[in-house]
């Protein structure tokens, strides 16, 4: 395939199989060269040889409409987006320090709380959020490990360094479509797998069995793990059945399980009760115990929480963790680190502007058309206002919003979020996009090798969700040293 | 190997709802044909099929004769009854949804497939011309499935459920389709040799046991040996020993059984003593209602013993 590359436009941003001046990366140089050699046409007979895997595969996702929900096939751009593996060093080194270290916070917020004491955090502001759970107080999990799936989303800047722009400490989903895309990709791009050392992903169901299990409270036996799920009708329902599967765990519902006088949590069997170590939920976890929680939910377990705090049952994620995904805290992640860890931060963080302080407020107030405001505890995007991109009416109403409740908001510096080749009728575009690694918290730490690639497939759009028209792409880690 | 309750209850009824889109296609097919081989004034209405799924009251809130076209379309296409075929057939798919991981991988792929045929050409399929093809479909569909399940599936607790709601629907549709097709036969007004023939082996036919019985008692089809044949021939899978033999098979590696397997062995014995060549109509319908009633009770105690508890609230 001819590509004119001059065509190809990333305008300013940062490209990631690109140089500024139009040459290959090197981690990109065998992905570059086998475009240009392909047969005209070629490209698209693999795109729909993907797109076919991906039905026969019964890769898809949930989209809520009026009219019921809808199974969508995966959208799959299938170039991949490659990063060098001394790159990737240095990432997931800074990753693991960051869970290292948001592990601890959670553990000291709910137990001694030195760090409020210390005032390096201040403590209303954890105490007063609704992501602190005092139902969690004096428990104290295995390892201090709380948060032991983290899906955090990483964006590259122009500068080309890669910022955290949250942490998705309670239900992070999207690690099935990570595998199944080099599932994909393989199938599909079978040729650059020969001539470059990619490192695998598949390894992730048994990292994360490994983690699980480490957590068991019956060291001494095989642990029975499960992976509670909201149920069929959940946007991520796959990827619960997914990973139940390749764990060779049981896939249940809140009604398969109960609590017993004992403080043992039980699945009902056809064999009769059994008992459960190890619960993976995918559930919210103000659903998760009607008793601890919310008194309406149906899609909880009553008097899970009284079992896990007797330490006869783990929960991953453990319930309280979100205390340290909220914005606001989030600014404090690089203080944290050097608290805990005597470390300097290796991952940039972006710069946070908290409105509740008054010097903040000031400047966000006074340069709202360059800042990104968001609420500081909705995720996916909601109820934020891109200021370069919003109206002036836009502008004032949020303005109030912030005058009224200035804890609830946060505002930072727009970012220009890099782009990769993307085949979009049958020519390849630049199309942005982030990255979400996943970064597994027992009694070891473990990032996966790359993670999933989420793309924007409308040209110029930032917005990566599935939900709202975004793809994703298969990720490498390329080894460096050939 | 452990096997959730829930996911038991969801291949049972699987298998439940398979079963009966499969037999309600096949009563349905064989008596479209019966009708087309009957002299004018001879036929029996088309109530009849209704009355097979015991499901008048229900019939009579959309429709108001029993015509062809209404019962067909009642039959085969309305989705809020739930012994159409294609709401079995929605309803075996959502089960299978929830239950794929247990399953042969290509289960779910096929149930999909005979879901979307049945959703794009059932509406279609209500009128004679269509309706051939479409409840044939349906019917060897149903059995690529079984066939499936059968060939891969491991002789496990998924096994088990999927051949316990398999047998009591089965022996369930068998009755009723003996009950309806005797009184209708047996309560015309005149009567003739010739045709109660005919009509009894077109039951034979729609319960796939027309050749078993020629080969075994001989080609001229009467009553009471066509009766006894249905209920009591140990060798045919179609006949209700069959069904409560295989299903007190099933039921014997599992855990907590002793009700279920007792109501099927009382269910077997009062079987095994009845015989149609002495009985008049009333005394055999009388006998099926009894044996309902077991198959009742069956599925309560195997509901009780295996599957969730339903909500308390």
């Amino acid at each position: 395939m001819k590509i004119n590359w001059k065509a190809y436009d990333s305008q300013s941003f940062f490209d990631e199989l690109l140089t500024a001046n139009g040459n290959p990366r090197l981690a990109a140089r065998g992905i570059i060269k086998f475009l240009q050699n392909l047969p005209d046409e070629e490209l698209g007979e693999r795109r729909a040889a993907a797109e076919l895997a991906i039905r026969d595969m019964g890769i898809s996702f949930t989209v809520y409409t009026e009219g019921g929900n809808i199974d969508r096939n995966w959208p799959f751009d299938i170039i991949p987006r490659s990063i060098s593996s001394k790159e990737w060093a240095k990432v997931s080194a800074g990753l693991k320090q960051r869970s290292r270290a948001l592990n601890r916070f959670i553990d000291d917020v709910y137990n001694k709380q030195s760090i409020l004491k210390d005032g390096i955090v201040p403590a209303d502001i954890v105490l007063q959020s609704s992501n602190y759970k005092p139902q969690c107080r004096g428990v104290s999990p295995r390892y201090g490990a709380w948060a032991h799936i983290c899906g955090s989303d990483l964006v590259r800047n122009k500068d080309g360094k890669f910022y955290v722009l949250e942490d998705n400490l309670r239900v992070p989903s999207g690690v099935s479509y990570m595998l199944e895309n080099r599932e994909i990709t393989k199938r599909v791009l079978p040729e650059l797998f020969e001539n470059y050392s990619i490192r695998p992903v598949d390894d992730y169901p048994s990292q994360l069995y490994r983690t699980l299990a480490s957590l068991s409270p019956r060291q001494n036996r095989k642990p029975c793990i499960v992976v509670l799920t909201p149920g069929i009708y959940n946007s991520a329902y796959f990827e619960h059945a997914f990973l139940a599967q390749s764990m060779g765990a049981e896939l249940v519902e809140g009604s398969d399980l109960f609590t017993d006088d004992d403080d043992c949590v039980y699945m009902r069997t056809v064999d009769g009760p059994m008992r459960v170590d190890v619960v993976y939920r995918r559930i919210d976890e103000d659903f998760i115990d009607p008793e601890a929680f919310r008194e309406d939910s149906m899609l909880g377990v009553p008097g899970i929480m009284r079992a896990w705090k007797a330490g006869n049952l783990a929960i991953a994620n453990a319930p309280g963790s979100g205390v340290a995904d909220d914005k606001v805290i989030y600014a404090f992640v690089p203080d944290m680190i050097r608290y805990y860890l005597k470390e300097e931060p290796l991952m940039e963080s972006i710069k946070t502007y908290l409105c509740m302080l008054e010097k903040d407020r000031e400047y966000v107030l006074a340069n709202l058309d360059k800042l990104v405001v968001k609420p500081a505890n909705e995720s996916g995007g909601y109820g934020m206002m891109v200021g370069p991109h919003a109206s002036a009416e836009k502008r004032r109403e949020f303005a109030a919003l912030i005058e009224k409740n200035p804890r609830n908001y946060i505002a930072q510096p727009t970012l220009s979020l890099s782009t990769a080749p993307t085949y979009i009728d049958h020519q390849l575009e630049p199309r942005h996009l982030d990255l979400r690694p996943f970064i597994l918290q027992g009694k070891d730490t473990w990032v996966t090798p790359g993670g999933l690639t989420r793309v924007a497939m409308i040209k110029g759009s930032l917005v990566v969700n599935s939900s709202q028209g975004g793809g994703s792409k298969d990720t490498w880690i390329v080894e460096s040293n050939k | 190997m452990t096997m959730l309750s829930r996911v038991a209850d969801r291949l049972y009824w699987m298998a439940r709802y398979l079963e009966r889109a499969e037999n309600t296609a096949r009563f349905t097919s064989a008596y479209t044909h019966l009708v087309m081989d009957l002299p004018r004034g001879a036929d029996l209405g088309w109530q009849v099929l209704v009355d097979i799924l015991d499901a008048e009251p229900t019939f009579l809130e959309r429709h108001r004769v029993f015509n062809e076209q209404n019962v067909l379309r009642f039959l085969i296409a309305d989705l809020k009854h739930a012994s159409s075929i294609s709401f079995s057939i929605k309803a075996a798919r959502e089960n299978v949804r929830t239950t794929r991981d247990v399953l042969p991988e290509e289960t779910w792929e096929h149930v999909n497939e005979l879901h979307i045929m049945c959703k794009d050409l059932a509406e279609k399929s209500v009128g004679r011309r269509h309706r051939y093809e479409f409840l044939e479909q349906i019917i060897s569909r149903c059995q690529m499935i079984n066939g499936l399940l059968m060939t891969t599936l491991c002789r496990d607790h998924p096994h088990r459920f999927i051949k316990l709601g398999h047998l009591i629907e089965r022996a369930d549709m068998t009755t009723r389709i003996i009950d309806v097709g005797a009184g209708a036969i047996l309560g015309r007004e005149d009567s003739n040799p010739a045709e109660d023939t005919l009509l009894w082996s077109t039951m034979l036919q729609s319960l796939s046991a027309i050749s078993a019985y020629r080969h075994k008692i001989g080609p001229l089809v009467e009553a009471d040996s066509a009766v006894n044949f249905i209920f009591k021939e140990t060798s045919l899978p179609r006949t209700l020993a069959f069904c409560l033999n295989g299903i007190l098979n099933e039921l014997k590696p599992l855990k907590n059984n002793e009700d279920a397997t007792k109501v099927a062995e009382s269910a077997l014995n009062k079987l095994t003593r009845f015989d149609a060549q002495k009985k008049t109509f009333e005394e055999l319908h009388q006998f099926i209602d009894q044996f309902q009633v077991y198959l009742c009770d069956l599925d309560e105690a195997i509901t009780n013993t295996w599957f969730l508890p339903a909500p308390s609230s």
